[in-house]
């Protein structure tokens, strides 16, 4: 201990009243004092935070359903909140609600009290030339093991893995090809496995340089079964199934496009693809591929919101059970 | 007054709200971990880098999902090496769920 520092606090006080434990009444309601104050400032500045009310669960009430591999949310980063809600409102029916997170603007949107997205408000960075898009969160059970094996795959972390209080654990990736998405751990379970109503997540697809090997990575990732599909146009397409279901496809990057990089493409289920792609460029969206025939009968069409973020319309036709006998 | 306990309570107010304000300002006060997003330039507000142009899509391009129905190679070739372990040869491929939501609800209320 420095001795100067000790004789600097009780220089001032008399020594015949200075006992061994004792300090002069006034410079200690000061020192009281102080400390009061910086506490004050402390809960000012941490109330805000504190009542901040919390991201929304995936899905309520919790279940204890967990399919790992599935796409179990998606979030859209936008520079313009309130036309984006305006557009998705307008398109699916969505409502939202507005949840401020610290100094970021979040909207949840919902369809007949279904959680199916979030909206996240956040600038273009300064000097970027960027474009919004929405981020595929995928199942898994454990986060960090899964950041574990896809670091030895090949990917890198975007985003570390982070709790989120009632949501779970989440980190995002880009895979070796680039592709990027994000990996869950919801501690509310996981949506059930049905047919998604119009409006809502139905398919994913990955569309990148190689679908091969990218589908070893997701297989080493989720544990998919993987199939090759025949195709018309002579590229391997594949299916990426858990749990008996397919979960997403894996597509090569069309061929007269080679600059694109790799990404994720979530499709929401509509009911006429033809019309709500009008639909989209009456509220001020764009159509990026015109409504075509798919497999089976599905038809599907890719979009663009206002703001220029991707994404995919599947009409898909009801008919019975499609699910595979295990 | 007792100079300790002073000395003591101040400490730990001091210490109590440094570690308070350096958690809570950090972490927490972007909603929950964005601005670490920010700071590496994605994140869960993420941005795509520009030029995910679409089109393209020639005729046989398929990017949806399938009914379930025998989709695979017909037998016969040569065996393709894969990056992945393809499925097992038998059974259909499998599609997306069929059950609806409210199928779903009436499952769990009867049981």
């Amino acid at each position: 201990m420095h001795p100067q520092r000790n004789s600097n606090l009780i220089d001032s006080i008399p020594p015949d009243k200075l006992g061994p434990h004792k300090m002069q009444p006034g410079r200690a309601r000061h020192f009281l004092r102080q400390a009061l104050l910086a506490a004050l400032f402390g809960v000012a500045c941490v109330s805000p935070v504190m009542a901040a009310p919390l991201l929304p669960a995936i899905i309520e009430p919790a279940s204890q359903e967990h399919h790992v591999g599935k796409l179990i949310f998606v979030e859209l980063v936008t520079p313009d909140l309130a036309s984006a809600k305006r557009f998705y409102a307008g398109l699916f029916g969505w409502t939202f609600r507005d949840i401020q997170a610290g100094r970021t603007e979040y909207a949840e949107a919902s369809l007949d009290g279904r959680s199916v997205a979030g909206l996240i408000h956040r600038d273009v960075p300064a000097g970027e030339h960027r474009q919004p898009a929405w981020l595929s969160f995928i199942a898994v059970s454990d986060v960090d093991a899964a950041k574990t094996i896809a670091l030895q795959h090949g990917a890198k972390v975007l985003f570390e893995p982070h709790s989120i209080p009632d949501r779970g654990r989440e980190a995002v990736f880009a895979d070796p090809q680039g592709a990027v998405f994000a990996v869950l751990a919801s501690s509310s379970g996981d949506p059930p496995d049905v047919l998604a109503e119009p409006g809502e997540w139905i398919w994913s697809s990955l569309i990148t340089t190689d679908p091969d090997t990218d589908a070893a990575f997701y297989q080493a990732l989720f544990d998919y079964e993987v199939y090759e599909l025949p195709s018309d146009d002579g590229a391997e397409h594949i299916m990426l199934a858990s749990g008996n279901y397919a979960r997403a496809s894996a597509n090569p990057l069309p061929a007269n496009r080679p600059n694109v990089h790799p990404h994720w493409l979530n499709f929401v289920h509509v009911e006429d693809a033809v019309k709500m792609a009008e639909k989209v460029v009456a509220l001020g969206g764009r159509v990026l591929v015109e409504p075509r025939i798919d497999r089976d009968g599905g038809k599907i069409a890719v979009v663009a919101d206002p703001l220029g973020a991707p994404f995919g319309l599947l009409e898909w036709p009801d008919t019975e059970s499609k699910e595979v006998a295990k | 007054m007792n100079t300790l306990f002073v000395r003591w309570s101040a400490t730990v107010l001091v210490l109590g709200l440094f570690t308070i304000l350096s958690s809570g300002c950090v972490v927490p006060g972007d909603g929950y971990g964005y601005d670490n997003g920010a700071s590496i330039g994605i994140g869960v507000g993420y941005y795509e880098p520009y030029g995910a142009y679409y089109g393209g899509w020639e005729p046989g391009y398929r990017a949806g999902p399938i009914y379930g129905h025998n989709y695979r190679s017909a037998p016969g070739g040569r065996p393709i090496q894969h990056a992945y372990k393809p499925a097992s040869r038998s059974g259909p491929v499998p599609s997306i769920p069929a059950r609806r939501h409210n199928d779903n609800v009436q499952q769990r209320h009867s049981q």
